[in-house]
């Protein structure tokens, strides 16, 4: 390969339209968090250091957020995972009409939130809800799903759990499918029974796939927005708000930009720290099964 | 020879003939115009303005080109547009709410159209008060927007109904003139076990819940010796929503929502309409639609017996000034004007402000706006004397019965002399956003009434401090139609 300077010139604008696209964003928004920039009522922008952040970690709302969000993400992942992989065990098994409950299983993840969302919230109704219906015949009081706090909160996660699950069957299917045969049939002439296998040869072989998995699934656990806006709306009072609709709620209804971008900075450093802390815990555990 | 002559006459007459009728039919002449209008994704509103647009064009020869945006991104969108000082918009169409942030920015309406029968046909409340800034008429309503109250005729006039009411709380079962006859009778239907409820209002957060709230509030703070004071003193500023009358209509509305379906502190209007449609409930208080779509037999089981009237009032109302409750002789009915319709404005930046105010004038003729009032899914409701007086063009909506009400509803409450405006101010969003959280914690029971408000009354002096108070005053003053100071 020639080594010509010309090269260079040619990669150049290519170069600087990336750059423009994903850093000056980022650059712009960074710029805007240290500012005190309000589009209603319109003032001017003016600098004001790392106010917006102190104002955010002295705001209740916001370590309230940061707890809800966190409680949403981690109990349904988990939740996503543990079901996840039974699901995808009993595929891997080759029950009859296999093919049938994967379509079936994966149907949840297709649907547009905040379409699920809606579904849900008719589901939960009290009065006109089936699950209060079957609640009714079967003698019990109708519940308040969507207006009590814990109830409400529950719900929110049952339907993450719902509809993301199948995401988590999916990856993790697609992992059972490559480990090899002969492992298990060593175990099967060592006389290994299925759980002693489970947790012998799958799980750990199936660890970096687990890995991966439950990042991607936390990650975007974090950034939950549709589905609280359209069951709870947040409420009641901020008790189901999430970082994202606080966000929203900062940015799309007060129009208070240098706030909000502050906020979406502290949301990604959340979710770094989280990302980080998650890799170094697993890290001992993901080199000693490589 | 003779023949060609005769067809190229006969063509160029027609030729001419029919370019004098072109002309004729344009009139005011604006072929080369093409107006962009702002608006919110349609239905709503979106649709009137397409409706009277191709009407308009056909007229004028003029185009209209809508754009719609979603609710949340209207406001960002008008307001970039007119503080940048960009020709991107000639027609806008805007909540009363979001006036203070763009008065600076938009044109004075015409002379010429601020007279004739056409004029004095727009109810006063909107033509001298909520079409006004500083004394500017700059901008024109479209829709009209105020609280009534609905009701069940057959449950009413049920001769057992009334003799069982009567004989529990001592009065006749009729259409109540308090909001405490207003929760007797929601008490009285409350029958889970027969899947009725006695009312239905908003109490979700984000769901048009603090209307609500304010209809029960201006009965008892609309004081008619100190208008313009419901939301703040308008000499200081100082935030009224934590005195005693916010905190008695409070008390009111959180007891109205156990006296609602289950699931009504999730309810949004939207979800209000549905369950007064679905015959759940006796009573319901809300905007002009309920009443519409209750009469529809293809969305309501209670078609033809649907009965409207103005808000329930109080014949006690707090003093801010006195710090005392003053005791009337006769009710004080202060329906509130919430949200108070939407308005169309032309932007000083247009540089078709004739045209487009041409336009202005079209869709909100008696004759184009009536015809919207009545077609579903416009949201255009009545604010002019002609929408509630020609019951004709009712009918095909409504019974008699219920024609005469809806229109005398809305008739008496634009007319009513405590009439309530709804706050208008900037920053309107941060304001009634603390307001909508902490509603929703008393409404769970998380905080009593008292704690949310002086909580909410905190958090406005805080932000009023932060806008400008004296700025906000001036805004807050000209909202409510006090003389500046």
């Amino acid at each position: 390969m020639r080594n010509d300077p010309i090269k260079y010139f040619f990669i150049w604008p290519a170069l600087l339209v990336v750059l423009g696209v994903s850093i000056f964003p980022l650059i712009y928004s960074l710029t805007t968090s240290f500012m005190s920039f309000r589009l209603v009522p319109p003032t001017p922008s003016r600098f004001v250091g790392i106010d917006n952040y102190t104002s955010l970690l002295q705001n209740p709302r916001f370590w309230n957020a940061i707890g809800t969000t966190s409680l949403i993400a981690f109990l349904s992942v988990a939740l996503q995972y543990v079901i996840g992989f039974t699901m995808a065990l009993a595929l891997n098994a080759r029950v009859p009409g296999e093919k049938l409950f994967r379509v079936g299983f994966l149907l949840p993840m297709l649907i547009a939130p905040v379409a699920v969302a809606l579904i849900a919230r008719q589901m939960f109704n009290p009065t006109m809800g089936p699950l209060n219906h079957l609640m009714t015949r079967l003698g019990f009081p109708n519940l308040p799903y969507l207006t009590e706090t814990p109830w409400a909160l529950g719900a929110i996660i049952a339907v993450e759990v719902w509809q993301w699950t199948p995401f988590v069957v999916l990856m993790l299917l697609a992992g059972l499918q490559t480990l090899p045969h002969d492992v298990y049939e060593a175990a099967d002439i060592e006389n290994a029974t299925p759980w002693q296998q489970f947790w012998g040869i799958t799980f750990p072989m199936m660890l970096p796939v687990s890995v991966a998995v439950v990042f991607v699934r936390i990650i975007e656990s974090y950034k939950i927005i549709d589905t609280v806006f359209v069951m709870t709306g947040g409420g009641p009072g901020v008790s189901t708000e999430t970082l994202t609709l606080f966000a929203y709620q900062e940015g799309f209804k007060k129009f208070n930009l240098g706030y909000t971008s502050a906020l979406s900075f502290l949301f990604l450093i959340v979710i770094t720290v989280i990302g980080v802390v998650y890799l170094a815990i697993l890290k001992p555990y993901l080199e000693k099964y490589r | 020879m003779k023949s060609w002559l005769l067809a190229t006459t006969t063509a160029v007459t027609l030729s001419i003939a029919g370019s004098g009728a072109a002309i004729a039919a344009c009139s005011p002449d604006y072929s080369k115009v093409t107006l962009t209008v702002a608006a919110q994704t349609g239905p709503y509103i979106a649709s009137a303005l397409k409706m009277a647009g191709d009407e308009w064009t056909k007229k004028t020869c003029g185009k209209v080109n809508v754009v719609e945006f979603p609710w949340s991104e209207l406001y960002p969108k008008i307001v970039t547009s007119l503080t940048s000082g960009e020709d991107a918009f000639d027609v806008v169409s805007f909540a009363p709410a979001w006036t203070p942030d763009f008065a600076d920015s938009l044109s004075e309406m015409p002379a010429a159209m601020r007279q004739g029968a056409d004029w004095d046909d727009i109810a006063p409340v909107y033509r001298e008060r909520l079409m006004v800034w500083n004394g500017k008429t700059l901008s024109q309503s479209m829709d009209g927007d105020v609280h009534t109250y609905t009701y069940r005729i057959d449950l009413f006039e049920d001769p057992k109904e009334k003799d069982a009411f009567k004989a529990k709380y001592g009065y006749e079962l009729a259409i109540p003139k308090t909001w405490k006859e207003y929760t007797d009778i929601a008490e009285f239907f409350t029958r889970p076990d027969k899947n009725l409820w006695g009312t239905a209002e908003a109490f979700r957060r984000g769901g048009q819940q603090f209307w609500f709230l304010f209809s029960h509030v201006a009965a008892y703070t609309n004081h008619p010796s100190n208008p313009g004071s419901m939301f703040f003193d308008p000499d200081t500023m100082a935030a009224q929503v934590n005195n005693p009358g916010w905190v008695r209509g409070l008390e009111e509305y959180i007891r109205v929502s156990k006296l609602a379906p289950p699931n009504a502190l999730n309810f949004s209007f939207g979800e209000v309409n549905a369950a007064v449609a679905g015959g759940q409930v006796a009573e319901s208080i809300g905007w002009g639609d309920t009443g519409v779509i209750a009469a529809d037999p293809k969305q309501s089981k209670i078609a033809g017996k649907v009965g409207s009237a103005i808000l329930p009032g109080s014949n006690e109302l707090y003093n801010y000034k006195t710090k005392q409750w003053d005791k009337f002789a006769e009710v004080v009915y202060s329906p509130f004007m919430a949200f108070g319709g939407w308005q169309t404005a032309v932007p000083a930046t247009s540089t078709k402000k004739d045209a487009a105010w041409n336009y202005i004038q079209f869709v909100t003729s008696p004759a184009v706006s009536g015809l919207a009032a009545i077609t579903g899914g416009t949201g255009v409701n009545p604010y002019r004397a002609s929408h509630t007086s020609n019951l004709a063009l009712w009918s095909k909506l409504f019974t008699d019965r219920e024609a005469k009400e809806y229109l005398g509803a809305q008739a008496a409450s634009i007319a009513a002399k405590n009439v309530a405006l709804d706050m208008r101010l900037p920053g309107y969003f941060s304001y009634t956003e603390v307001l909508e959280i902490e509603l929703s914690k008393a409404l769970a029971g998380q905080v009593t009434p008292k704690q949310a408000l002086d909580t909410v009354a905190t958090e406005w002096n805080r932000l009023t401090d932060e806008f400008g108070r004296d700025k906000q005053r001036v805004a807050y003053r000209a909202a409510m139609g006090l003389a500046a100071k």
